[in-house]
């Protein structure tokens, strides 16, 4: 029970963090266009921090998804498959996925790790790993999730359907 | 070629797109003696795209329109101002769902949004219920060809990052699925009025007009604003999403007051859920892409293609046919995202534009949500209204007829996408 309790609190901190941070992009987003178009000037490290928001709602968007498996997939087959296969297969299908992440996130730390170390500035004075955290973060949380929903595939009820396609 | 096999199995097995990619890229990396963290050095390329900011904001300004009463208003005007003609409600249908899906992109939604209103809306007018039933599930995908849709600032931003061929910009992009997108919204009012034609007509009367004007009086700004700066070529692309998603949230939020402030935190989760799916796929797609274009890949292909197929209109007819199957099998972004790269330099190599390649390849897409068996509308719909899909298969078998055709024309008359555009 306290897992997931765990679990609930970390999904909305991930929320909270999200709406903050496409409040920021809408502001900054709409900011710069009033600055360019009426006062001619602009913010030099806005559009930088927009991009980097961009990625990193990517992420948290790609994380939220992951909670219940509802990553693009092709269905064709999936679909058609007689209830009995379809929870192995999807089971089978969500432990690759989380093998695949974790691999992605290793590398990706590697690559914030080397950035640390040599020090790299992004813009306006912040550090390029900082930029490029979410990477490794997203993919690990992504690939755990994966790995949390291929055991709730063979229970009946809540998980059985849980990555049901979009 | 076991690996490729490995991961085209997990692929139809229903393994998430970005993980087979992924995997793709780490191995292809991995084989080339590559270190594989190049991957994520690719993905990070994801923060280098200033155009890219333009998919959350318009897919947030699409997801609070679609929970807001937008839709009725929307209906609400279009009926005003067609429904006198003969087949008033279909045209209605048609104009009102091209309308939605250009500004909102995903085309799930537009039948899931107005398909609700529409279709009660067209049986109580005394249409047939194959009739009604097949024009709605057609109309889940009309307007993909309008700007600001999705798909095209997508299929625009992968053609840019290839840079192969002649270059293309967004606006240029816009222009050119403006008359394609008209052609099919034309075709099938045409098809409409002709099926229709013995319907009672129901006359125009200003007090309705003036009440529609009204009711709908904060958002007809909108499209006149995003398509008229986009079109004019005062705003950026990227400008015009954040005017969009900022306007939207004022009206919605603060003047019609639809949207409870509580119920922001979800919207955002679910517009973000949505547009992460597809970036992330973006992102692992530019480092398998670079993977494959190192191996020479799409040169390859496009000689193995050149020995059995010369000329260009061959070309585009078996076009035509993969980009079917692709569209009835894969969702249209991952699709845009894999196949792009590797469809367009060989359109290049048929001395295609990169232009009307994106026309065409979004066209079939479209067609591809309803194909028989398998289109994704065809689901969506069935779920939707509780039928059968062999029932909604046999009511827009001819609609898909129409667009088909529309489908060619577009195919293989090139200047009718290149002419707006110049070139």
């Amino acid at each position: 029970m306290r897992l997931e309790r765990l679990l609930a609190l970390i999904e909305r901190l991930e929320d909270a963090t999200l709406v903050l941070l496409m409040a920021v992009l809408v502001a900054l987003a709409g900011a710069q266009i009033v600055l360019r178009n009426l006062f001619d000037s602009g913010l030099v490290w806005a559009d930088p921090t927009v991009r980097v928001l961009v990625l990193w709602v990517a992420l948290l968007g790609a994380m939220a998804a992951a909670r219940q498996g509802r990553h693009i997939t092709v269905d064709l087959v999936a679909r058609a498959l007689p209830a009995r296969l379809a929870a192995p297969v999807r089971a089978l299908t969500d432990l690759f996925a989380a093998g695949v992440c974790g691999v992605l996130a290793w590398h990706a730390a590697r690559l914030v790790a080397m950035e640390w170390s040599a020090g790299t500035v992004a813009f306006a004075g912040l550090p390029a790993w900082i930029a490029q955290l979410i990477v490794p973060v997203g993919f690990a949380v992504i690939g755990l999730r994966y790995l949390a929903l291929a055991p709730r595939r063979f229970t009946v009820g809540a998980g059985a359907d849980a990555g049901a396609s979009r | 070629m076991t690996v490729a096999f490995g991961l085209l199995l997990a692929a139809l097995l229903g393994a998430p797109l970005f993980a087979v990619i992924a995997a793709a890229a780490l191995w292809g990396f991995y084989a080339s003696d590559i270190d594989p963290s190049a991957v994520a050095i690719e993905f990070y390329r994801l923060a280098e795209m200033p155009v890219l900011l333009a998919i959350p904001l318009f897919t947030l300004a699409g997801y609070l329109l679609g929970e807001s009463r937008a839709p009725d208003r929307l209906v609400g005007l279009t009926r005003a101002f067609l429904g006198w003609m003969p087949g008033g409600l279909a045209l209605v249908t048609l104009v009102a769902c091209a309308l939605f899906t250009a500004f909102t992109g995903a085309s799930g939604v537009t039948i899931v949004a107005l398909g609700a209103l529409l279709y009660p809306a067209l049986r109580q007018g005394g249409y047939g219920e194959r009739f009604s039933l097949g024009l709605v599930t057609t109309s889940g995908s009309l307007g993909l060809l309008f700007a600001p849709s999705l798909p095209l600032i997508l299929y625009g931003i992968v053609a840019q990052q290839l840079g192969v061929g002649r270059s293309i910009t967004l606006d240029e992009l816009f222009l050119a699925g403006l008359l394609p997108g008209l052609l099919m919204v034309a075709l099938l009012a045409g098809y409409s009025m002709w099926t229709n034609r013995t319907q009672p007509l129901t006359p125009f009367t200003w007090r309705e007009a003036k009440a529609a004007l009204r009711a709908a009086r904060w958002e007809l700004p909108l499209p006149v604003v995003v398509l008229g700066g986009i079109y004019g070529g005062y705003f950026a692309v990227s400008e015009a999403a954040a005017a969009t998603v900022l306007y939207v949230l004022a009206i919605e939020v603060l003047v019609h007051r639809e949207i409870p402030l509580r119920a922001l935190p979800r919207i955002v989760r679910e517009a973000a859920t949505m547009v992460g799916g597809v970036l992330v796929i973006l992102g692992v797609s530019l480092a398998s892409t670079n993977y494959l274009i190192d191996q020479q890949v799409p040169a390859r292909l496009l000689e193995a293609v050149r020995s059995v197929v010369s000329s260009p209109l061959t070309f585009l007819l078996l076009l035509n046919g993969l980009l079917l199957l692709l569209g009835m099998m894969l969702d249209i972004f991952a699709a845009l995202v894999i196949v792009v790269p590797l469809l367009l330099p060989m359109a290049v190599g048929y001395g295609i534009d990169p232009l009307h390649l994106g026309i065409v390849f979004l066209a079939n897409m479209q067609l591809g949500y309803f194909t028989p068996p398998v289109g994704m509308n065809l689901f969506i719909a069935s779920f939707r209204f509780g039928k059968d899909v062999a029932e909604l298969v046999r009511a827009s078998l001819p609609f898909f007829v129409v667009l088909l055709v529309a489908v060619l024309v577009i195919t293989y008359w090139p200047a009718l996408s290149l002419a707006l555009a110049g070139r």
